[in-house]
C-alpha cells in the first residue's frame, strides 16, 4: 500500500504516575498523491501522528508504512516542515535550501542550478545570502519549505507550517501551496488548527478527538473543490461559498461535539474567517 | 530636569568620561605618592624608569620581551591545551548521556579545586619549568570551557536538530553543521572565561617558582622592595591578558559570522 498508512497505532508517554496515552488506536490511510489535513484541539495527538509518519518517533504498538515500507526513522522520501521553520540560523538562505542535497553528499556545483532554482519559484530572489533572522515570517517559512521541496519527497509532512504567520502572510502561503502542490503531485499530511484552512487546502479533512487521541470524523473536500475549481479562486472567494461555509460548519460542529477544548479551537480558527 | 541636549550627551560620551577618569586616577595617584612613603607608593617617574630599565638591560634574569614572551607562550599553551581536552569531552558530554555518566563525576571532582591549590602537586611532579605552569592552567581553565560546551550541545533547539534528520543529516553532518554552530556563542564564552583563568593560573604558579615569566618579575621586585618594577609587571599582565582576550573575540567574531548581521 503506497501512501502514508497508519494501521493500529498507538502511543503512550511514560510520566511520572504511569502512562499517558497520546493515541488510542488510530487507523488511516492517506493514499498517494492526496492532500490530507488533519484538525483538532491542542494534545489530540495530531502532531504525534505526524512525527511517527516522519520517523522522529515510534508507535507503542501497530504499524507505520510510507510508500510500502515500515518506517524506522527519518529517510529521504519524506520531509517536514515545523511551525516555527526550524532553519539552521548560521546557515544563508541558499545553504539552507541545499542542506539536504549536501546531506546526500551532492556537491556545492551540482546542487547550485536546483538551489537557484527553488529560490526563484519560492519568490526568494535577492536573498540567496541573507541569513533566516534577516527575513520575514513567511519568507523563512518559504526558505523552510523549499528546503524540503528540493529533495521531492514522496511524502510532504507539514505541521502547523503557518500557525506563526500573521493573518494575510498565511492567507498567501496557502495560496503559494495550492500552486506548488498542482505544480508536483505529492502526498501531504498537513497538521493544522484552522479549520478554515485545512478546508480550503486538503482533499480530506480529518478530525481529531483529544485525550487520547483519536479519528472522530473524515470530510471528503477534493469533490467540491474539483467541481467548483477552487485551486483558480483567490481564497477570499472561496471562502464566501456556500459550498465551503457548509464543510467549514460541519467540521466546527464535529470538533465541538468530539469533546473539542472549545477555547483553544476557537482562538486558533477565528482570525481567519475575519 | 531637562533633558541633556544631543551635544551634552557627545561630549559626555563614554570615551571622554573614560579618558577623564584615567587623568583623574593618574592626578590622584601622584598626588598620594608625593604624600606617602615613596617606598609603598611609587610615583608615576619611579615606574617609567622600571619600565625603561627592564624593557633595555633587563631585571630578574631577562628582558620585558623575554619575560612577556615567555608568559604568552605558557597562558596559550596551557589554554590551548585545557580547550583542547574541553572541547571534545564537552561535546561528548552533551551528546552522548553515557559520555556524561563516565565524566560527569569526575569533573564534578575537579571542579571545585582552586586553582593554586595544583601548584604544590605541580611542582613535585614537573619541578619549576613550563610542564608545571602548563599543568596548572590546564586544570584551571579545562572547567569553564567543558561545562560551557556541554551545556551549549544540550540547549541547541531540538526541533532544529529534528529538521536535520528529516533532511538527511548523518551524524558528520548533524555535528559540523548542526550542534557545533548551535553551541558556538557559549563554548565561546566559555573559552573567554577560560583564557582569563589561565592568566590568573599563569601568574599565580609564576610567583611561587618560576626562572622567567612577568610572575617572576612580580616575585623578584617584591622581595627587592621594587614597587615600581611591581606595577610595571602587573601592568603588562593586564596588557597581556586584554590583548588576548580580545584576539579571542576577533575569532569568535570571524567564526560566528550570522551572530553580528542584523536586518
Amino acid at each position: 500500500m503506497s501512501g502514508i498508512a497508519f494501521t493500529d497505532v498507538t502511543r503512550a508517554f511514560e510520566r511520572k504516575g504511569g502512562a499517558f496515552q497520546a493515541l488510542e488506536p488510530v487507523t488511516l490511510h492517506v493514499p498517494d498523491g492526496e492532500f490530507v489535513a488533519i484538525v483538532g484541539p491542542s494534545g489530540c495527538g495530531k502532531t504525534t501522528l505526524l512525527r511517527l509518519a516522519a520517523g522522529l518517533d515510534h508507535p507503542t504498538t501497530g504499524s507505520v508504512m510510507v510508500g510500502g515500507r515500515a518506517v524506522t526513522g527519518p529517510g529521504p522520501d519524506r520531509a517536514v516542515v515545523f511551525q516555527q521553520f526550524a532553519l539552521l540560523p548560521w546557515k544563508t538562505v541558499r545553504q539552507n535550501i541545499g542542506f539536504g542535497l549536501k546531506c546526500r553528499g551532492m556537491s556545492d556545483a551540482e546542487a547550485r542550478p536546483l538551489v537557484e532554482r527553488y529560490l526563484a519559484t519560492m519568490r526568494l530572489e535577492g536573498h540567496g545570502d541573507s541569513y533566516p533572522h534577516q527575513l520575514s515570517g513567511g519568507m523563512q517559512q518559504r526558505v523552510a519549505i523549499a528546503r524540503s521541496f528540493i529533495l521531492e519527497p514522496e511524502v510532504l509532512l507539514m505541521d502547523e507550517p503557518f500557525g506563526a504567520l500573521d493573518a494575510q502572510t498565511r492567507i498567501e502561503m496557502q495560496e503559494e501551496l495550492i500552486r506548488l502542490t498542482a505544480g508536483q503531485r505529492r502526498t501531504v499530511l498537513f497538521i493544522t488548527h484552522s479549520v478554515e484552512e485545512a478546508t480550503y487546502l486538503a482533499d480530506r479533512v480529518v478530525v481529531m478527538a483529544g485525550r487520547p487521541g483519536s479519528v472522530r470524523e473524515i470530510v471528503d473536500v477534493a469533490s467540491l473543490r474539483k467541481a467548483e475549481r477552487w485551486a483558480e479562486r483567490p481564497v477570499e472567494e472561496v471562502m464566501e461559498l456556500d459550498s465551503f461555509i457548509r464543510i467549514r460548519t460541519r467540521l466546527w460542529r464535529l470538533l465541538r461535539s468530539a469533546g473539542a477544548h472549545r477555547d483553544d479551537a476557537a482562538t486558533h480558527t477565528l482570525p481567519i474567517a475575519s | 530636569m531637562a533633558a541633556a541636549s544631543p551635544l551634552h550627551r557627545s561630549l559626555l560620551g563614554a570615551p571622554v568620561i573614560g579618558g577623564a577618569a584615567v587623568v583623574g586616577f593618574l592626578i590622584a595617584w601622584w598626588v598620594s605618592a608625593k604624600s606617602f612613603d615613596p617606598m609603598r607608593i611609587p610615583q608615576p617617574g619611579d615606574v617609567w624608569d622600571a619600565a625603561v630599565q627592564l624593557a633595555t638591560t633587563g631585571y630578574a634574569g631577562g628582558t620585558l620581551a623575554q619575560h612577556t614572551l615567555q608568559s604568552i607562550m605558557l597562558a596559550f599553551m596551557g589554554f590551548a591545551v585545557a580547550a583542547g581536552t574541553a572541547l571534545p569531552i564537552g561535546l561528548a558530554m552533551g551528546m552522548s548521556r553515557s559520555a556524561e555518566a563516565v565524566f560527569g563525576p569526575i569533573v564534578a571532582f575537579i571542579r571545585p579545586i582552586p586553582p593554586l591549590a595544583w601548584i604544590p602537586l605541580a611542582i613535585i611532579w614537573f619541578g619549576l619549568g613550563d610542564g608545571a605552569k602548563i599543568f596548572v592552567i590546564w586544570f584551571t581553565a579545562f572547567v569553564p570551557t567543558l561545562i560551557n560546551t556541554f551545556t551549549g550541545v544540550r540547549t541547541v533547539d531540538p526541533t532544529i536538530i529534528a529538521a536535520a534528520r528529516v533532511h538527511g543529516a548523518g551524524p558528520r553532518r548533524m555535528l559540523l553543521d548542526v550542534i557545533l554552530p548551535g553551541a558556538a556563542p557559549l563554548i565561546f564564552s566559555g573559552l573567554r572565561v577560560s583564557l582569563q583563568a589561565s592568566w590568573m593560573a599563569l601568574v599565580a604558579a609564576e610567583l611561587i617558582g618560576a626562572f622567567f615569566g612577568l610572575g617572576r618579575v612580580l616575585m623578584t621586585a617584591a622581595q627587592d622592595i621594587f614597587p615600581g618594577m611591581i606595577v610595571v609587571a602587573m601592568a603588562a599582565v593586564a596588557v597581556c591578558g586584554a590583548t588576548m582576550t580580545w584576539l579571542l573575540g576577533v575569532v569568535e567574531r570571524r567564526c560566528l559570522p550570522w551572530l553580528k548581521v542584523t536586518p
